[in-house]
């Protein structure tokens, strides 16, 4: 299988403080990885090196075999992200936010086609277009989504990307990452909910103060044990 | 891409109704600035105009008289003002109007505006050019300040850059787009102005005020443009709002009203200029000096008169072929001349003096650079006053010394009595002064150019630079 995404012995000092400690970690086209851990155990970070939006201190992360920190404009072609809290432009509408970002990335598309990603997104097709300075946090979520989908990537990275989300929307975002898994993207996902992760994810892994303690094969274990396994590394 | 961004900039901004609301604010201002600006350079023109050929006409229609009377009559130099100088006022308002033109006396130019005017026009006047140099920066800064800190509090700027974006194509896009809407508050003003001025016509040739227009306009683009990178680069060099507006807030005031003070008072106590007394009075001993042209008695005259004496084989002032008294007078003229012109010049170089600690401080500051552009290209700076007062004083000359001819010539040696008829007034030609040309006020101002274009490279260069290598996290 092809790997789309690659942390080889990847570091990541602060100051006086080691934020990632020497991450190994290789994604796989269609394969949905999630990682679990508390705040500030170094999942943030480790989207940011992916993204390139930090330089690493050591080690190497490389998205379609592209180093990360040399390509920092190129490897974006490969990757989509949606981040905890997406924020958008309040003055344009969500049809012209995803139009904006979708010709950034080099798609130019009709408006019926934007309108189609927003939908399958779970926007209401009114709410496309009214200003996003109106939109809640739910809502700016799914023009997000809507972004990354439209994209067309081959990594997806997301960071907490269902927070905000309402269990429907939760289970609909849920199944058009099964969807884009089986497509052929790689999907990284930091994450705090373990039975999202149980139920979308390939592997999951667990990082605990920058380090990636335990990685597991989501069909190895049931939910309340990949629970139970958190809770014990976070003790 | 960076054109996706810059139009997105552009339409954010039209859509936000608080910067809509001060951008009516200046836009409306600098019309006002322009249509009160046009009419009183036009109220003024046509007084001067009217001033002019008055006096003209009562020089060439004077009563009989004696030339050397006539060249006591004198007559007025008035100095019309530039085409443009009503986006610019300058120190119009505050040199003078006109020039007495008299026999053996240099004046300089009365009546200024101020002279005339309330002490409220020394906290400056509202011109398009204040509005330019002063407001503009400050709607550039509220409209730039969250350019990338807006974008780094929201998060929008991760997800922009995620799409493949750069920090380079980003921060071109942005000042980009705000340039686009500079230009929307900006170009109405300039439009109006440029229609009113080439549809009324001026005193100029329209192709040297055209040229100065377009200077003019060219000068503040660059110089808004100085600001709007300024304001981005100040933007994406902090992490919160407030403090880059702090910080663009604070070079506003050091740029616009801290430094030009400081120079100007530095540049007074570095050249002091001598009082108007004191100048008098050691022109007056110089002058004294020279021959007195109406001392008979006088050694220098007595020597001159030798000289004429051996030069045409005579012996008597009344065998002379020419009137000893219109030479006397020229002799006496001459002199004169040559110390107040000393003297002028040695003031005028007093006061360069101190106007280059300004000029140079132009490469510290893009506000002051743009201050001598603006008045050098509207024709109301320092350089266009002095050499309109050089004019009024060539003319006086020649004027003061073609009526000594006249006595030299046409009179008797001894004879106070003649009078002439305005028939000799009218062979002189009417003062007439023409704005020099567009290249002549540019090569005056070539260190403010050059302090300009050294801040288009230093914020294009040097703040890219330093973009390319902020915090995005």
């Amino acid at each position: 299988m092809e790997i789309v995404l690659e942390a080889k012995q990847l570091k990541k000092q602060y100051q006086d403080k080691l934020a990632l400690k020497g991450l190994d970690l290789q994604l796989q086209a269609g394969e949905i990885f999630c990682l679990l851990g508390q705040n500030g155990a170094g999942k943030s970070t480790t989207i940011n090196l992916f993204l390139g939006f930090i330089k690493p201190t050591a080690g190497a992360a490389f998205i379609n075999g592209l180093e990360v920190a040399t390509n920092v404009t190129k490897v974006k072609e490969y990757l989509a992200y949606i981040p905890e809290n997406v924020m958008l432009y309040p003055n344009l509408t969500g049809l012209e936010n995803l139009a904006l970002f979708s010709r950034l990335a080099g798609f130019d598309y009709k408006k019926e086609e934007l309108m189609q990603y927003l939908v399958e997104a779970g926007l209401p097709a009114e709410a496309a277009a009214r200003r996003v300075g109106a939109y809640s946090k739910g809502m700016r979520q799914k023009v997000g989504i809507a972004i990354a989908v439209a994209k067309h990537a081959k990594v997806l990275l997301l960071d907490e990307p269902t927070s905000g989300l309402d269990p429907k929307a939760s289970n609909e975002f849920s199944e058009l990452l099964l969807r884009l898994s089986k497509a052929g993207t790689g999907i990284f996902m930091a994450t705090h909910d373990i039975f999202r992760a149980k139920e979308v994810g390939t592997r999951v892994g667990i990082m605990r103060e920058g380090e990636l303690v335990d990685l597991l094969a989501t069909s190895d274990l049931n939910a309340n044990e990949l629970e139970k396994l958190y809770l014990n590394y976070m003790h | 891409m960076v054109k996706s961004i810059a139009k997105k900039e552009f339409i954010s901004t039209l859509r936000d109704s608080r910067f809509m609301v001060l951008s009516a604010a200046v836009l409306l201002l600098l019309l006002a600035a322009t249509i009160v600006g046009l009419h009183s350079y036009k109220q003024q023109q046509a007084e001067r105009e009217l001033a002019q050929t008055t006096v003209n006409e009562q020089f060439a229609n004077a009563a009989d008289r004696h030339p050397h009377r006539m060249a006591h009559f004198g007559s007025f130099a008035f100095r019309p003002k530039s085409s443009i100088s009503f986006l610019d006022f300058g120190l119009d308002s505050f040199t003078g109007a006109s020039v007495f033109l008299e026999a053996h006396r240099q004046n300089s130019a009365n009546f200024s505006q101020a002279q005339q005017s309330a002490s409220l026009i020394r906290f400056g006047e509202m011109t398009v050019a204040f509005v330019l140099q002063m407001l503009l920066p400050l709607l550039i800064i509220f409209l730039c300040f969250g350019a990338f800190t807006q974008e780094k509090e929201t998060g929008t700027l991760k997800l922009l850059l995620s799409q493949g974006v750069s920090l380079r194509q980003a921060a071109w896009a942005k000042v980009l787009g705000y340039s686009q809407v500079v230009a929307l508050v900006v170009a109405p003003s300039l439009v109006l102005a440029s229609i009113l001025l080439f549809s009324a016509g001026g005193f100029e040739p329209a192709s040297n005020a055209l040229l100065r227009m377009l200077l003019f306009v060219v000068f503040y683009l660059a110089y808004f443009f100085i600001f709007i990178v300024l304001s981005v680069v100040v933007s994406a060099l902090h992490q919160r709002s407030s403090t880059a507006l702090v910080t663009l807030l604070a070079i506003w005031i050091s740029c616009c009203i801290f430094v030009p003070k400081a120079t100007a008072n530095l540049g007074a106590t570095l050249y002091t200029t001598p009082t108007k007394a004191q100048m008098d009075a050691d022109v007056h001993e110089e002058v004294a000096k020279g021959i007195d042209g109406h001392n008979e008695q006088d050694e220098r005259a007595e020597a001159l008169k030798q000289e004429l004496f051996k030069k045409y084989g005579v012996n008597s002032l009344e065998e002379l072929p020419v009137n000893f008294d219109g030479i006397r007078m020229a002799a006496g003229e001459e002199h004169s001349s040559h110390v107040y012109q000393e003297h002028f010049d040695e003031l005028t170089e007093v006061f360069e003096k101190q106007n280059s600690i300004s000029v140079y401080a132009g490469l510290l500051n893009p506000y002051l650079a743009v201050r001598h552009l603006s008045m050098g290209m509207a024709g109301s700076d320092f350089e266009h006053y002095i050499h309109f007062q050089n004019k009024a004083e060539t003319y006086r000359y020649n004027l003061a010394q073609g009526l000594n001819n006249i006595q030299a010539t046409r009179l008797q040696y001894g004879d106070k009595t003649t009078r002439l008829s305005n028939s000799t007034w009218k062979e002189f030609e009417p003062f007439r002064y023409e704005v020099p040309g567009t290249g002549w006020a540019l090569c005056n101002h070539v260190v403010s150019v050059v302090a300009l274009l050294f801040w288009l490279l230093l914020v294009c260069v040097g703040g890219f630079k330093l973009i390319e290598n902020i915090n995005v996290v």
